[in-house]
């Protein structure tokens, strides 16, 4: 199917489902609502077809381009009936499987994340290691046709509401760095699992600690090669700066529309708000050739960190927006809208921080794209 | 035009641009078929030639022949065009009980000139390009910051008009687009030159025994240089693609900015050789405080549009995927 007309079928499509996808408050307010209308609007959305597209035939999808799925995150976003946090993990962690794993285990599995009957989660950082990703110790061991995983893993996004997840272990010796790291798929329901949610400044336990205590995980669950972590990592990173982010910018613009339909035109500075407008719109503008090159079947690689840092940059810049225009409501306002606004502008503080931090992105760009050699 | 096309368009710009300025650029151009290939494919012929100019500091008339067309009036070597004042994107022309009034800007070739083109404001919304005589207009040559660049400074009171065209309605507004979006790009081209300049300083200036660059601090100054100048390239592709004199007005203020952000980082980086006149880094720095001046700088038309936004309460359309 071609973009413009999945464009205007799909539109159609949610005009009129608009009263079964749009969440009530509960769905709004907490993130178990959230999740569980996720799932909702996951399954309508895969029985209808619409979620299939874009996905690849052998994992359940029906073909085409990868544009299709981009315009469904955005089209979903953009009418709120979607966190885009949370739907696009989705973009993340499917197209991980689809080159990874073993071909059966990707068919039987990425259907389950498309059609929302499971919530998967990304096992990367840990207390030890957070941006120095290469560093982690969570240990894999091999014991004749099983993994035995032990350690911790921190941040752990949707860890408490996940059936599996993508985890990295290291499996060479200590010393091996980004060698000796091997990515698993791993049930989260495996004897030895325990998973802490923790509380956040924004009020909802988004992430969690997940212990591993002598985690058996079949070798079959290996994702690549032994020793190929790594690079599944490395794969990965740009699929969580690239249709995750055209999701991101639609929120944001739809979030700075309602902020200037509601505040009083007195408390803002305009320059602040063509700025923000600018802004909103370079990342747009940058995030569209992202889609358009990874739709042309190009790899996307650290060129993304760009496109990464204008999102992070973007959301902050907005929600000091709205901390600028609507004082009173961020700070201490007691109705269901105030306390929204107050939580998106306490988790947009993250921007900088989750999928790499700003320096992060920027040590990348400072490497790879300018080539100024290894640093410091 | 094609890709073939396109790549020999680009590989003999860039000659030109390395190998000439000023009036030799301007005829390099006419040699070479930019103005056919500017009313063939604009955006092509724009964004080639504006940011290999500005890549390379050079200077010429092709800012005059990107208006001239918007307003499909033709290119002649014996008219000038009167730009708007530095800072202002209105018609720099004011017609009052048949008067005209002018106040502007102009490269060399209004100097050249016999004739020149202005456009005037005609009360209400309309516009009108009025042909004067250059011998009617004070010109006063203005090196001030950027010698280079060679602008003169025109103004002119009860002048006579000899030759007058209508304008459409959104002729003026379009023609004022196609100006942001080219010296967006010339923006770009300056601001990649600057980073560039800035990353080879980096990589051969050795302190406490090693490269500058391997230090985080500079790094990322260099980091932070490369994300602007990409942002303003990305907004600018995408208003060609919309065709808006808004999504250029926002194109252009974020060239601007970038271009500042380069001026400060890459300056910054290059330390004590960059505040001298050996190095070329200061002709690059001159030409951007200036051309962030024409047709409206970043601050003032984010300014216009914040003040838009909160009027209409009504955030641009979206361009889709």
């Amino acid at each position: 199917m071609e973009l413009d007309a999945f464009r205007s079928s799909l539109d159609a499509w949610l005009d009129q489902h608009e009263d079964v996808l749009t969440p009530d408050r509960s769905a709004v307010e907490t993130l178990d609502g959230q999740m569980s209308h996720l799932s909702k609007v996951k399954l309508h959305t895969y029985d209808a077809g619409w979620m299939r597209w874009g996905w690849p035939e052998r994992v359940g999808g029906l073909g085409g381009s990868t544009l299709l799925r981009a315009y469904l995150g955005e089209a979903l976003t953009f009418r709120n009936l979607v966190e885009p946090g949370i739907y696009s993990m989705t973009e993340v962690l499917a197209p991980t499987m689809i080159d990874y794993a073993r071909p059966e285990l990707a068919a039987v599995m990425v259907p389950r994340l498309l059609r929302g009957d499971e919530t998967w989660c990304q096992g990367f950082s840990e207390p030890g290691t957070g941006s120095n990703l290469a560093a982690l110790s969570c240990r894999a061991t091999r014991s004749g046709d099983a993994w035995r995983v032990s350690g911790q893993k921190v941040w752990t996004s949707l860890a408490q509401y996940a059936q599996r997840c993508v985890l990295l272990a290291r499996s060479g010796s200590p010393e091996s760095a980004h060698k000796g790291i091997t990515a698993l798929f791993v049930d989260m329901d495996s004897p030895g699992i325990d998973v802490r949610p923790i509380e956040t400044v924004h009020g909802a336990p988004e992430f969690s600690e997940v212990f591993f205590d002598d985690v058996a995980v079949p070798v079959d669950r290996t994702l690549g090669e032994e020793g190929q972590g790594w690079s599944v990592a490395m794969d990965l990173l740009p699929f969580e700066r690239s249709t995750a982010l055209w999701h991101r910018a639609a929120y944001l613009y739809r979030r700075l529309q309602r902020l200037l339909e509601i505040v009083h035109p007195d408390s803002l500075d305009p320059s602040a708000v063509g700025e923000v407008t600018q802004l909103l719109a370079a990342l747009r503008a940058r995030s569209r050739a992202t889609q358009h090159r990874l739709a042309a079947g190009q790899h996307l690689g650290p060129e993304t960190s760009i496109d990464k840092v204008l999102v992070a940059t973007a959301e902050q810049a907005v929600f000091d927006l709205v901390a600028d225009g609507l004082g009173p409501e961020v700070t201490i306002g007691d109705d269901p809208d105030s306390d929204r606004w107050r939580r998106e502008f306490l988790y947009s503080r993250a921007a900088s921080i989750y999928g790499g931090t700003a320096e992060i992105q920027r040590n990348i760009i400072a490497r790879r794209l300018l080539d100024l050699g290894s640093g410091q | 035009m094609d890709d073939d096309d396109r790549t020999l368009l680009e590989v003999s710009l860039k000659h030109a641009c390395q190998s000439s300025s000023g009036a030799a650029l301007d005829r390099a151009l006419e040699d070479l078929g930019w103005h056919e290939a500017l009313s063939v494919d604009p955006s092509v012929a724009v964004s080639s030639l504006f940011e290999l100019q500005g890549r390379a500091n050079a200077s010429s008339s092709a800012l005059d022949a990107v208006v001239r067309s918007a307003l499909g009036l033709k290119s002649r070597p014996s008219s000038g065009t009167v730009l708007p004042a530095l800072g202002r994107w209105q018609a720099p022309g004011h017609l009052a009980d048949g008067d005209l009034l002018l106040r502007g800007v102009g490269t060399a070739s209004l100097v050249d000139g016999t004739t020149a083109m202005v456009v005037t404001s005609s009360g209400g919304a309309g516009h009108l390009a009025l042909e004067v005589t250059t011998a009617d207009l004070t010109l006063r040559s203005a090196p001030g910051l950027d010698p280079r660049l060679g602008l003169v400074e025109v103004s002119g009171g009860h002048v006579a008009v000899t030759g007058r065209y209508d304008l459409a309605p959104g002729q003026w507004p379009r023609a004022v687009a196609l100006a942001h979006l080219a010296i967006g790009h010339e923006l770009v081209g300056a601001s990649r030159a600057m980073l560039e300049l800035a990353r080879g300083h980096a990589l051969e200036r050795i302190q406490f025994g090693q490269p500058i660059a391997t230090f985080q601090a500079v790094r990322h100054r260099l980091a932070d240089t490369l994300i602007a100048i990409e942002a303003s390239d990305a907004a600018l592709g995408s208003a060609w693609d919309e065709g808006s004199p808004q999504a250029a007005a926002m194109a252009k203020a974020l060239a601007g900015r970038s271009a500042r952000t380069a001026v400060r980082h890459c300056q910054q980086v290059l330390a004590g050789i960059g505040f001298t006149t050996e190095h070329d880094f200061h002709h690059y720095l001159r030409r951007v405080m200036v051309l962030d001046e024409l047709f409206g700088t970043a601050r003032a038309l984010t300014t216009r549009l914040g003040n838009h936004l909160l009027a209409t309460r009504q955030l641009p359309p979206l361009p889709p995927l």
